[in-house]
């Protein structure tokens, strides 16, 4: 068999970019159709696929690098511009509905009293559960990065508690901010206020939950011995995505919650 | 400038330039007038410029001076936005606080103003009593 005179990871022909194409098209087509003839199947169909084809093609980069050894260094450079790359567009995403926050804050219309926080509107108090939020995501910031030192150091125990630990706070934050949301006086529909608060904080609790899955995937993997001192890639990139989760709640923090009340 | 306090550099939320730093300029009440009245009288000022300046203005520690007012209201014209004007007219009561007289004199000096934007007032309207 011929081998590779090269170090970059030629890829085998694989189906999930096509079913996480067709993913998107049952999602995007699917809301409209729920949107206006209340049908659920599309969308359903759409979300089902989507998380088969994240599972699906997740689990093969893992196969291909973990068990196969095709991630190199050159490879995993490569990786990491591309999660650098994916956390920066994320960035500009919330972004926009920053600018959207500013943008309706700082120069609130007369239907809104002409002032913010708007008339009628009773904000959360940013000292109460807020800043236990606060509290809570820094510190998981603090245990995440307990987890890489314990991992490069080879100390396993620990890797497993702090990354654990790191997890469970990630979990208190989302269980925290869904009671905030539940108990909240004011919704999404109480004009730009509810607007704009719901959008960003409900994108970032997204993120949230997305970046506590990663963070779990890895603790799986690290009990499952996948993860060297020297070599742990898909670890850093879910304590990149943690991080940036964590600035962009210090921002809404002292956005949304501290000087928009 | 219409100001109810004791001393000028001892508040916390003076007007930007006027901070009692020994190394930076400090903008005289009549500069500051001036800079208010030019941000209000831009012939092309939009809604959004508008109703910010406002915020901004109605975040210092002091009631704007009639011209000031005067160059906002002419502003809400240009813009077609006569809720503006009349909320303008309720956040300058406000800022007045427990100083009474300085609403009723705001009113006198604008009142032809008023007049010839037909801006009703407040009071006018019988929106004071809510």
């Amino acid at each position: 068999m011929a081998h590779q005179a090269h170090a970059y990871h030629m890829v085998d022909p694989s189906p999930w970019p096509l079913t996480g194409a067709i993913a998107a098209l049952l999602l995007t087509s699917g809301t409209a159709i729920w949107f206006h003839f209340h049908s659920l199947v599309l969308v359903t169909a759409g979300m089902i696929l989507l998380i088969l084809t994240m599972i699906q093609w997740w689990r093969d980069i893992i196969r291909e690098g973990t068990f196969q050894g095709h991630h190199t260094p050159p490879v995993q450079k490569g990786l990491r511009y591309g999660m650098i790359l994916f956390i920066t567009s994320e960035v500009f995403f919330f972004l926009g509905f920053f600018w959207a926050f500013y943008h309706s804050s700082l120069a609130p219309t007369p239907e809104l009293g002409g002032c913010w926080p708007p008339t009628g509107i009773i904000t959360l108090d940013p000292f109460e559960v807020p800043l236990l939020n606060t509290a809570v995501l820094l510190a998981s910031g603090v245990t995440v990065t307990w987890a890489h030192h314990s991992i490069m150091e080879g100390e396993r125990k620990q890797a497993i508690q702090s990354l654990t630990l790191t997890i469970l706070l990630g979990f208190y934050f989302t269980f925290l901010q869904a009671m905030e949301y539940y108990e909240a006086p004011f919704t999404i529909a109480d004009g730009v206020y509810g607007s704009t608060f719901f959008v960003a904080t409900g994108f970032h609790g997204l993120h949230v939950i997305i970046g506590s899955t990663f963070l779990a995937v890895c603790l799986l993997r690290q009990i499952q011995y996948h993860f060297t001192s020297q070599h742990h890639f898909g670890f850093e990139a879910a304590a990149w995505y943690w991080h940036f989760v964590d600035v962009v709640w210090l921002f809404l923090y002292v956005s949304i919650y501290w000087w928009g009340s | 400038m219409v100001r109810e306090r004791r001393d000028l550099y001892s508040l916390p939320d003076a007007p930007l330039a006027s901070r009692c730093y020994s190394h930076s300029k400090v903008e005289t009440d009549e500069e500051f007038d001036a800079r208010w009245v030019t941000y209000f009288s831009k012939p092309d000022i939009d809604a959004w410029e508008l109703k910010k300046g406002m915020n901004t203005l109605i975040g210092y520690d002091l009631v704007p001076e009639p011209k000031i007012v005067d160059s906002a209201l002419r502003a809400c014209r240009r813009l077609n936005d006569l809720a503006s004007a009349i909320r303008i007219l309720e956040a300058v009561k406000d800022k007045s606080g427990p100083h009474k007289d300085i609403y009723p004199y705001l009113i006198q000096e604008l009142k032809p103003t008023l007049t010839e934007l037909g801006i009703s007032t407040p009071e006018e309207l019988g929106m004071d009593k809510l």
